[in-house]
């Protein structure tokens, strides 16, 4: 139960934007699951932290849908890991996505604007 | 499988990368490696957790986890071999009973026949004031013919009565031959193995002449021809006379279908003898192929249509009001004999219903089993497992117990098919029966079913339980819930009312097998032994086979030592070779004619020594003797149910005297004596009306002479000697007689009786069985719970004994609870037996579907044993030791 209130601090992500964030991220070039957290983390101001039990299930996701591609290869700091890199698929997939996010933040947007009472 | 570990490998080394890469970046910012190490595996979470999520999106990956389920639920059972062998056993039993009598059902009701498209082929019949008739003459056959325009194509077949003997290579052997048009086989859609079949005759398929020939089945070619494929072509002797070979079915194809003879086909041929609709012209079956999309009720009804003009022809009105309307069947529903058909489905019924009890049976084992394990089941929970996983993974353990049972339950239900052969043989003429795919298929969705009737209510029950008290407590009393005994309960208490029923119904027949064994036969049964004789008619064609054949061998029969009396009788009482009826033939149109013509009675044909091996006892009048011969008047004894039925006066001495029929046209026969009655057709049967007359009054050109000598005689012989000698001496005298009677078939004639009530015999005994395991498995179900609740209550009770509770209030306490559950089942099981033995209504004899006695007296013995099934606990109970108890927790 301690757990819980914890992460009450985090910005909890919204339903189905993960994969969208992935493949935004690849789209600068591969990168491994390490990586992708540190960018997410430091590109969102240091506020959203993925979880990795999230992020590696939707990686697997990813590639099985074949938006994503993996390889081994050798960091600059010469460790092997896991690279992923983005597809042609992938990049058709994030521009979709990111279609149907900007009319969603838009209306949501449209929303949370009108004031009570005046048209 | 290898693909699925190298996965798992990579991720594993994802992950490790992963939160190297995480400390790597904690020292740089100047964390110690030790703090490094535990802030990065915090950080990252449950690596278990995120390694199992990320394989779970790769499909097939839950190929993996039922392996892994697989594996696991192996290791479970192997850990408690007892518990699973008694869980494994009880669904054996239940999966063989089923298995077994689907098997059965399988083979004699949902077989389909070997033709083209058999539902298409139907059996034209008359029907009128006599009920159905099953064959006609040619000229109602043509007509129908001529007419109906919903057929296909109609064929025609003409049993021989007479055996048929086909010489073959070696030996001459017997066998069924069957006459049949030549079209017969192009509208059964049977194409021959080898040859080209009949030749179907230019112009008209049945009246055109065909020539003799002959299709042999794959059976005779293989036995009497070795299976020499130069056969076509050539000649054969069947009963004496020759035909060519032109066809030799493919294997396993016969017609009539299912029958069990050697078979032989003959082309048949309309004669000069077929152009009239008298008496005594040959009559045909027919079977017809209905037209693609015609259905049976179309077809019906036009042939209702036609009908009347058929029977228009007939010149009597009497026998023309025999075939006034018309009935098709199908041939397929033709085979099933009614009562065997009921027999099995309320068998078939009574196996499901054990399978039922079995399953309950281990839903208890299994909820009982659940709450043993629930620590397991919490701490895999609490490792994160998901209650879906929890509940798949108890699944696989029930599917894995129910695939081992399936397994033992098929052995079992072989085994059960081979106990009852003989039954399955005399009844239902299905011989080497074993499971087919169809079977299996249907034991594995049911194997399928048992797994998921019996896991799962304890599986999901189990993954509901919440985790931390689990966890917290231990110790024995953890699980004990109100809630899940109170279902365990009800699981005991459906068991108790399921057995009932079964019970019931095994009483219910036990008693009536009772009454059979018990019921008045109106004759000796001891010490008779009875030979089927068939002889080769066909030689005796110019002679009296009476005299020449069964007369010398019946003197050197009764010269024997040993024989106390022997006799010749057309059929013995309650015999299934052949049943011969009478109906009175129009003899001019006096009223007592008229009158004569409605009586139907069985007819008998017997030696005057009948009496003497039988005892039959004379009601009025005399049996025959050696009085009665050929020279002198001829002698009729009735029964006493023919004088009731056909005399209002329903008074013997008036029947005495009395003229019915005539031996041949200038020799009436007139009734000398009346029979008390006996059973003719089956135990459970009153007696029917029945003449006899004597064999030594049969001559050629006599009435009856034909059928009587259709080439099938009994031989009854009553004699102290054991069996095992009286019947190689008789053979051989039957040898030196005809070489033909050595086939003979020897029964004793208490087997003949039993064999009339096989069909009661065969269901009470399999019902015996289904009840017997029923019974022991509620017994097993009541005694394994109440075990369970003293275990679970022994500090209550060692602190109830502490407090000063006497022995007998402690086995009450245990005892009342085993009462309860006893008397609600047993009150629950009366009422549904009260319906259900409805179902078995139809074999009963003696006894009524709602027997008092019988439900009393089952209800009687499960409360007894229930007891003492319970008293075991109670006992155990009893003796607990207050400080052992209490010291314990």
């Amino acid at each position: 139960m301690a757990k819980k209130s914890e992460y009450r601090n985090r910005i909890e992500l919204v339903q189905g934007t993960l994969d969208m964030l992935i493949l935004k991220t690849l789209q600068w070039g591969p990168q491994h699951g390490y990586g992708i957290v540190q960018a997410l983390h430091t590109q969102s101001g240091e506020v959203l932290q993925v979880e990795t039990g999230s992020l590696y299930p939707a990686l697997h996701r990813l590639e099985r849908q074949g938006w994503v591609r993996s390889e081994w290869k050798k960091t600059d700091s010469n460790q092997r890991a896991r690279f992923y890199q983005i597809t042609a698929a992938g990049k058709k997939q994030l521009a979709s996505d990111h279609d149907r996010w900007q009319q969603m933040v838009e209306a949501i947007a449209a929303i949370m604007q009108t004031t009570p009472g005046g048209e | 499988m290898r693909f699925w570990h190298r996965r798992a490998d990579d991720i594993d080394e994802e992950i490790a990368t992963h939160i190297a890469m995480d400390i790597e970046a904690r020292v740089g910012r100047g964390e110690s490696p030790e703090e490094a190490r535990r802030a990065a595996m915090r950080e990252f979470g449950n690596t278990l957790l995120v390694r199992e999520t990320a394989r779970g999106m790769w499909a097939g990956e839950w190929l993996e986890r039922v392996m892994q389920d697989g594996r696991y639920a192996w290791r479970q059972l192997m850990r408690s071999p007892g518990f699973s062998l008694v869980v494994i056993g009880t669904l054996a039993i239940g999966l063989g009973a089923t298995a077994a009598m689907f098997t059965v059902v399988n083979r004699v009701l949902l077989e389909t026949l070997p033709y083209r498209e058999p539902n298409r082929l139907v059996l034209i019949h008359a029907d009128g004031r006599r009920g159905e008739v099953w064959s006609a003459p040619w000229l109602d056959v043509q007509m129908w013919r001529q007419q109906a325009r919903s057929f296909e194509e109609i064929a025609v077949s003409r049993n021989d009565f007479a055996a048929t003997f086909l010489e073959g290579q070696s030996a001459t052997q017997r066998v069924d031959r069957m006459w049949v048009s030549a079209n017969m086989f192009r509208v059964l859609g049977v194409t021959p193995a080898m040859g080209h079949g009949f030749n179907i005759p230019a112009g008209d398929p049945i009246t055109g002449d065909p020539g003799d020939v002959a299709v042999l089945s794959d059976a005779v070619w293989r036995d009497s021809f070795g299976a020499d494929r130069s056969i076509v072509g050539r000649a054969v002797t069947i009963s004496g006379k020759s035909f060519t070979v032109v066809g030799v079915t493919p294997r396993g194809i016969v017609f009539p279908a299912r029958s069990q003879q050697p078979q032989v086909w003959t082309a048949l041929k309309i004669g000069p003898e077929d152009s009239s609709r008298e008496n005594t012209v040959p009559i045909y079956n027919t079977l017809a192929r209905l037209k693609d999309g015609v259905s049976l009720e179309a077809a019906t009804a036009e042939m209702k249509t036609i009908q009347p003009g058929v029977a228009k022809q007939y010149k009597d009105a009497f026998a023309s009001s025999m075939v006034s309307s018309i009935i098709l069947k199908r041939y397929g529903a033709t085979l099933v004999d009614k009562d065997v058909q009921r027999s099995l489905l309320a068998l078939l019924g009574a196996s499901a219903l054990l399978w039922l009890i079995s399953c309950v049976n281990v839903t208890g084992l299994m909820l009982a089993r659940g709450t043993a394990r629930q620590r397991e089941i919490a701490v895999r929970g609490a490792l994160g497992a998901s209650r879906i996983r929890i509940v798949q993974q108890l699944m696989t353990e029930g599917m894995m117990l129910s695939l081992c049972a399936a397994a033992l339950g098929l052995l079992l239900a072989v085994g059960l098919l081979q106990m009852f052969s003989h039954g399955l043989v005399t009844q239902l003429h299905v011989q080497g029966i074993v499971p087919d795919w169809r079977v299996i298929a249907t034991l594995l969705a049911l194997t399928f079913l048992s797994a998921v009737m019996a896991a799962m209510w304890p599986a999901i029950s189990s993954a509901r339980a919440s985790i931390e008290p689990a966890l917290r407590q231990g110790g024995a009393q953890v699980g004990y819930s109100r809630s899940r005994q109170r279902v365990q309960m009800t699981l005991v208490v459906t068991q108790i009312s399921l057995s009932l029923v079964l019970l019931v119904g095994c009483g219910l027949l036990l008693r009536t097998i009772y009454s059979l064994r018990h019921a008045p036969l109106g004759f000796r049964t001891d010490n008779i032994i009875v030979g089927s004789m068939v002889a080769p008619l066909y030689r005796y064609e110019d002679r009296d086979i009476i005299a020449t054949l069964y007369k010398p061998l019946l003197e050197r029969v009764k010269a024997a030592p040993g024989i106390d009396a022997a006799t010749l009788m057309s059929d013995v009482p309650l015999g299934v070779n052949f049943r011969l009826m009478f109906s009175f033939a129009p003899e001019g149109n006096s009223a007592e004619a008229i009158r004569h013509r409605d009586m139907t009675a069985q007819a008998r044909i017997v030696g005057p020594e009948a009496q003497q091996v039988f005892g039959f006892h004379m009601l009025r009048g005399r049996f025959f003797n050696d009085k009665d011969t050929a020279g002198s008047p001829g002698a009729i004894v009735v029964n006493r149910a023919f004088v009731d039925q056909y005399y209002q006066s329903g008074d013997p001495d008036k029947a005495i005297g009395q003229r019915l029929l005539n031996f041949t046209k200038d020799r009436p026969g007139t009734v000398v004596g009346v029979l008390d009655d006996t059973r003719q057709v089956s135990v459970a049967q009153q007696s029917l009306p029945e003449i006899e007359v004597s064999l030594a009054q049969i001559t050629p050109g006599a009435r009856f002479y034909v059928p009587a000598t259709r080439g099938r005689m009994s031989l009854a012989v009553r004699s102290a000697l054991p069996t095992s000698v009286i019947v190689p001496r008789i053979k051989e005298l039957m040898r030196a007689a005809s070489p033909e009677l050595e086939n003979t078939t020897f029964t004793s004639m208490t087997q003949i009786v039993e064999d009339t009530y096989g069909n009661q015999q065969i269901v009470a005994r399999l019902l015996v069985c289904f009840g017997g395991s029923a019974l022991l498995l509620c017994l097993s179900g009541l005694y394994g719970l109440l075990s369970q609740v003293v275990t679970q209550r022994t500090r209550e009770i060692g602190v109830r004994v502490a407090l000063g509770a006497r022995r007998g209030q402690v086995i009450w306490l245990v005892l009342r609870q085993a009462g309860r559950m006893i008397v609600v089942g047993t009150v629950t099981g009366v009422a549904l037996s009260w319906f259900a033995s409805r179902l078995v209504e139809s074999f009963l004899y003696g006894v009524r579907p709602h027997d008092v006695l019988t439900m009393g007296g089952v209800a009687v013995l499960l409360v007894g044993s229930g007891l003492a099934a319970g008293a075991v606990p109670a006992l155990r109970a009893a003796s607990i030791d207050p400080v052992e108890a209490l010291r314990a927790e």
